[in-house]
């Protein structure tokens, strides 16, 4: 496979690491009152999805960036790629 | 100063160098290496009159280098500066950015090829996925060669670089070596290596 | 040797070679198939199941029959198809699955007991009695089971891979890939063209088509040269094209020595990975047979191919042939090989409205081969037509049953072919791997003519999406040919007609299957083995499909087809791992102290990637615990040396360091202050610990984190997440260390006097560095280091961290001005003998299964703040597991303790539900003078003195073992702050 870096352009997808789902970005809240309920979620939960998916790369023997690649899981087709912290941010300012 | 010997990444007293049909391999435990990363805040540094290159790039300097490693970070290369402090230097030259001593923490080995460029990329195509036809002098990246994650840097047509982690150095020299005997004198860019 | 005239032989030079002991002789450019051909050798091995008699069936990679057993000693490979096998001088080969000879194969009996080995007699025979399975049935099978036999001995050759980029792949150096690489190589486009065989050409090299009023292979050498002449185009013969992968990623192997009698100083084979925005599927297409009664004997094979070796290799397994077809092609065969001086016998054209003769042969209309005779080799024929039948005396039958497009790489993304009426076959289907492109015969199209178009206009195609302009090159324009291919597929009859030649499956097993039920195409498939063998049923899948429509009543499109996966022709191990072998096999790591240690004679132990010595031996020493046993004693006593530099080191740098560091550890982190280092705790968010290490502070933003060796990467990789991707804000940097630092352990009473003797007069009194205490400073004149008061042990320590390339040197300097102390190297036994002695928890209690409270560590979870794993740590699961760390001794002193083994309550019966938890750590302690273990135990710190029992069922042990406390050494951690 190969994933289309978004700063370095196309590379082996043998350099990364897979991690899963993009909702690990989604960390809890750790100070609200249903916060376990909120992590078991977190950490336990998944969709899953036969099509199109969202999920983390890391690259391990590259720039050492997370990913959120969107891909085909049935295909392998890969729609997109973004750096993981400019989604990270984002979703912060947006949640403000 | 210290009366403590420096031994190389493999383990000699001297650095390993070996002579191939076409191409020349040489360690270079002379060169001092330093991470320098951006803070929030801090202005783009330009230690030693370096113009710090964009993503996948090198560039050489007076005696020093640099190449992106990450988003806001590069290694800087110093020429036989090794036995030196040469990250407090740098420090110094980049006050407000975060760096990180190096020159210990890899091997490095200069390949240069004898008869032309078709060598060189002859011997990474057997060693990186990287389209070599693109990846021409200026070029650095990090990618995986058997297993060892590299930096591999085009320092010209005919001179290649290839870091990894210190710890791998024998493994590392031994895929050097034998995909080097394995490129032919008359090596071209179309024909079966 | 018998030849015919012409043929792209060599005829100046002459092959020395043996099959079955007995020498012949060939030329350079005959394949082993050829030369035995020539030879008049038809029989060249027994099947699989039955044993019968067969010869060689096609000329390709296709072929299922002869399959021989090349080479001898290390090198001996078995299966391999003697019509790719090149042949070269002194190639020995041997025929397969027959005893004592081909000639006369006792196992031959199998055929009189046919009617027993029917499809899936597997699944109803050698159940009864039970106990015969293992001593009877299973040891018979297996010494009659298998194709071929393996030297056992280490493959002596070299293997290699490699990676290319191309913006054209084109996979078939026929007409159409010729066509398609020259429209590409006159573009600015980088091609790579691969082919199977040991020359370009493909079918041009098997017709005697000419091309421009000229031989085609003078086409074909024009067009090598000019290849050879443009840096643009790389040209890979003997290169098969094994499978398709993601994003224009295609697998190929490159046999660069197979065809000589040794490789020399080359390698045997290269695996290539070739990375191509684009690629051409001109793979040509495979004949297919028709099935008949007795349609296996020696000398019956494909039309096609006997036309091959009549003009490629100018070889004819007969003075006497005759052709069975189906379609116009079959009778080229008769053409070329009666303009030969051959004596075609008859071509039998199963078509009502067959063509009329091309030459000087008879032509029988409506007529179908019925029966055969001639055990070791063809004889005779019988032909009914008309409602007559004859017999035909001939030695070599060609039949033509139609051609199968090579769809095989455009299935390997799960693309469904699709059947095309017109053709009776199987053609690409819409949904191929994207970017891959089918030319040719592939694609359908199957006269010169076309295939030519085709591939050109096909590359033309592909690069205009890449926005490269090609324009079509003049090719070449041969007369258009027919086809006309009739429905027929086999000839109904009593008498078993073979479909699937190399796993011996019959139309009546086909039939079986349906009657039990087994109609779905995968069903069939697996029920009758139809498709499996090495070839995966090239020349057999359709036709047993179509048998199988003929019984359901469907049409074939209706009853589907099994996709193919890669590879597309077998692929050896040896060139799949790419060539390392051995201690190469994957990368080591190597300590700085290592080849000092490797001098000392010390025992090394593979952890992860890194090479670790493990223990130290003596002069007189015989056993390992003599070692470990001193080592330890050693520490406890005087001061030893330990290479620690394995572990991971992190630097940490930035105005928000040590917040980010608290929020990774569980502990509380932003009240260490400069020059002070802190054990730390890492859970993972699920609330389980998962590892530990120190923290420290060198300098207001500057920290330095260790981890385990074996997670190293791990809390890495982690620690890029939380600072990428979960607190962007954050200004923290991070790199690895842990190359950069050389790091030994000194520990031991007399460890402060052994360092005060080389650092550069820094005070290392306890007030000026007390226990946790870190700094920077030089030693050995001037050598900047690192100095970190630590300890796993139980005893007074530190760690010393220097430059990686002064590593050894440092152990030298040390090991010599500690000489009159006793000073002495330990190794990760020791390691782990002194940390269990002193209860300090390892990979084996921290195994991702235990929380901090577990591990005694409770109090390290620090309830006022948030960190990664703080919240699900507190959940009730988890906090209700009262499970404890403690120490166990043997009751009686010499008793043993055993890690892995399960604790009981004494007395109490021994299952799943009365398991009370297990012992993590066992070793022999010098300190106690017995062993000694911890574990996890129900309540254990509510049990200390209790005497339970520690069992190991699988070896039939059991131990009584006292619970106390986990530290055995120093429990009040008072030698540690001395």
């Amino acid at each position: 496979m190969l994933i289309p870096h978004p700063i370095l352009g196309s590379r082996d997808a043998r350099e990364f690491i897979y991690l899963g789902d993009v909702r690990l970005l989604d960390r809890p809240d750790a100070t609200r009152s249903d916060a376990e309920h909120s992590f078991c979620d977190y950490v336990f939960l998944r969709d899953n999805p036969a099509g199109v998916h969202r999920e983390l790369w890391f690259h391990e023997q590259g720039d050492r960036s997370w990913l959120v690649v969107t891909r085909n899981t049935t295909t392998h087709e890969i729609l997109g790629a973004e750096l993981a912290r400019d989604v990270a941010l984002a979703r912060k300012r947006s949640a403000q | 100063m210290t009366d403590l010997n420096a031994f190389t990444a493999l383990a000699a007293a001297q650095p390993r160098r070996a002579a191939f049909a076409a191409l020349d391999i040489r360690e270079t435990p002379e060169l001092a290496l330093a991470s320098l990363a951006r803070r929030r805040g801090s202005t783009k540094p330009a230690p030693f009159a370096l113009h710090l290159p964009e993503p996948g790039r090198w560039v050489a300097g007076q005696g020093v280098a640099a190449f992106w490693v990450s988003p806001d970070q590069w290694m800087i290369e110093a020429e036989g500066r090794a036995e030196e402090n040469f990250a407090a230097d740098l420090k110094q030259a980049s006050p407000d950015c975060t760096v990180t001593e190096q020159t210990d923490g890899w091997t490095v080995f200069e390949i240069v090829s004898r008869s032309g460029a078709a060598p060189i990329e002859a011997l990474l195509s057997k060693l990186v996925n990287i389209d070599v036809a693109n990846f021409g002098p200026g070029s650095a990246t990090r990618t995986g060669l058997e297993d060892i994650s590299c930096f591999v840097i085009r320092r010209s047509k005919t001179h290649v670089a290839v870091l990894g982690a210190r710890s791998f150095a024998g493994s590392l020299w031994h895929a050097l070596e034998t995909a080097a005997q394995r490129v032919r004198e008359n090596a071209t860019s179309s024909s079966n290596p | 040797m018998s030849r015919l005239a012409g043929g792209l032989v060599d005829r100046s030079q002459t092959l020395n070679f043996t099959f079955d002991g007995k020498r012949y002789q060939g030329h350079p450019g005959d394949t082993l198939a050829s030369a035995l051909l020539a030879n008049g050798v038809r029989m060249m091995g027994r099947s699989f199941k039955y044993h019968r008699p067969r010869g060689v069936l096609s000329a390709g990679s296709e072929e299922p029959n002869a399959l021989v057993e090349l080479r001898s000693g290390a090198r001996q490979e078995p299966n391999t198809r003697a019509t790719v096998a090149e042949l070269f001088e002194g190639l020995v080969a041997r025929s397969q699955n027959r005893w004592p000879s081909l000639g006369f194969d006792a196992l031959a009996v199998n055929d009189l007991l046919s009617p027993f080995f029917t499809a899936g007699f597997y699944y109803k025979t050698f159940m009864w009695p039970k106990a015969f399975w293992e001593k009877l049935y299973e040891p018979a099978i297996r010494k009659a089971a298998g194709l071929g036999s393996l030297s056992m001995q280490a493959d002596p050759d070299a293997y290699d891979k490699g990676f290319l980029h191309c913006d054209l792949l084109v996979i078939g150096g026929g007409p159409a890939g010729l066509a398609a690489a020259l429209t590409a190589a006159r573009s600015s486009a980088r091609v790579i063209l691969a082919d199977e065989d040991f020359r370009l050409g493909g079918r041009l090299l098997a017709e005697t088509e000419t091309l421009e009023e000229a031989p085609a292979t003078d086409w074909i050498s024009a067009l090598e040269a000019e290849f050879e002449s443009l840096p643009n185009v790389r040209v890979m013969r003997r290169t098969t094209v094994f499978g398709v992968f993601d994003h224009g990623i295609y697998g190929a192997v490159e046999r660069v020595s197979d065809h000589l009698a040794e490789p020399g100083d080359k390698v045997r084979q290269t695996l290539w990975r070739v990375t191509a925005k684009r690629a051409i599927l001109a793979a040509g297409a495979t004949e297919r047979p028709i099935a008949f009664a007795d349609n296996d004997r020696p000398g019956i094979m494909l039309a096609g191919a006997m036309r091959t070796y009549a003009n490629r290799w100018a070889a004819c397994p007969s003075k006497t042939v005759a052709v069975f077809t189906n379609n116009d092609d079959g009778h080229r065969t008769a053409r070329d090989l009666a303009a030969k001086g051959v004596h075609v016998a008859a071509v039998i054209d199963a078509r009502r409205e067959a063509i009329a003769s091309w030459g000087d042969y008879r032509v029988i209309a409506g007529g179908m081969v019925t029966g055969s005779r001639g055990r070791l080799g063809l004889t005779a024929i019988e032909v009914s037509a008309n409602g007559r039948r004859e017999w035909f005396e001939c030695g070599a039958l060609g039949v033509s049953g139609g051609w199968n497009p090579n769809v095989h790489l455009t299935s390997h993304h799960c693309g469904r072919p699709v059947w095309n009426e017109t053709l009776q076959a199987f053609l690409p289907g819409a949904d191929g791997p994207a970017g891959l492109f089918a030319a040719g015969a592939a694609a359908g199209h199957f006269s010169t003519a076309q295939t030519l178009r085709s591939g050109a206009e096909a590359a033309q195609r592909a690069l205009n999406e890449l926005a490269i302009v090609a324009a079509l090159p003049i090719l070449p324009q041969p007369e258009e040919s027919g086809y006309g291919v009739a429905p027929i597929f086999h000839v109904p009859g009593k008498k078993r007609a073979w479909v699937d030649f190399q796993n011996d499956v019959t139309v009546k097993d086909i039939k079986i299957a349906h009657a039990e039920n087994m109609r779905a195409v995968e069903h069939l498939k697996r029920y009758t083995t139809l498709g499996m063998a090495t070839d995966q049923g090239k020349t057999a899948n359709v036709t047993g499909l179509a048998v199988m429509a003929e019984l359901t009543g469907k049409s074939i499109p209706e009853t589907g087809t099994t996709i193919f996966r890669p590879p597309y022709t077998p692929v050896t191990i040896s060139v799949l791992g790419g060539g390392d072998t051995g201690p190469h096999f994957r990368p080591r790591r190597l300590t700085p102290t290592h080849c000092w240690a490797e001098a000392q004679g010390a025992v090394f132990v593979e952890t992860g990637q890194w090479m670790r010595a493990e223990y130290f031996p003596r002069q007189g020493e015989t056993h390992w615990r003599q070692s470990v046993d001193r080592e330890t004693k050693a520490v406890r006593s005087a001061v030893g040396l330990c290479d620690v530099s394995t572990l991971g080191k992190v630097d940490v740098q930035g105005a928000d360091a040590g917040e980010f560091l608290n929020r990774l550890y569980s502990n509380v982190i932003d009240t260490l202050k400069v020059d002070r280092v802190r054990y730390g705790l890492m859970l993972r968010e699920d609330g389980f610990a998962y590892d530990d290490g120190t923290c420290a502070r060198l300098a207001e933003d500057h920290y330095v984190v260790t981890t385990t060796t074996a997670n190293a990467g791990l809390v890495y990789r982690n620690m890029e997440f939380a600072r990428q991707c979960l607190w962007p804000e954050l200004d923290a940097q991070i790199i690895s260390t842990t190359d950069a630092w050389a790091q030994i352990a000194v520990a031991g009473p007399k460890s402060r006097v052994l360092l005060d003797r080389i650092v550069d007069g820094f005070d290392l009194s306890n007030d000026a560095f007390p226990f946790m205490a870190c700094a920077e400073l030089t030693v050995c004149g001037g050598l900047r280091a690192r100095l970190f008061r630590i300890s796993f042990s139980g005893e007074l320590a530190y760690e010393l961290a220097v430059p990686a390339r002064f590593g050894q040197a440092l152990m030298e300097r040390l090991m010599e001005t500690g000489a009159d102390l006793g000073v002495m190297p330990y190794g990760v036994e020791a390691l782990s003998v002194l940390r269990v002695e002193k209860g300090h928890v390892g990979g084996s209690e921290l195994n991702g299964q235990s929380t901090a409270a577990m591990l005694g560590l409770g109090k390290m979870v620090s309830q006022k703040k948030d960190a990664i794993g703080a919240v699900m740590s507190r959940r009730e699961g988890l906090a209700g597991d009262m499970r404890r760390l403690v120490g166990l001794q043997p009751v009686e002193r010499a008793g043993k303790v055993v890690a892995g083994s399960h604790l009981f309550t004494k007395g109490a019966p021994q299952n799943l539900d009365t398991d009370q938890g297990w012992i993590t750590s066992a070793c022999y302690s010098p300190h106690v003078g017995s062993m000694i273990g911890l574990g996890f135990l129900e309540k254990g710190d509510q049990r200390i003195g209790e005497v339970i029992v520690a069992a190991n069922p699988v070896e039939g042990e059991s131990e009584s073992l006292r619970i106390v406390p986990a530290h055995f050494v120093d429990p009040e951690g008072a030698r540690l702050r001395d």
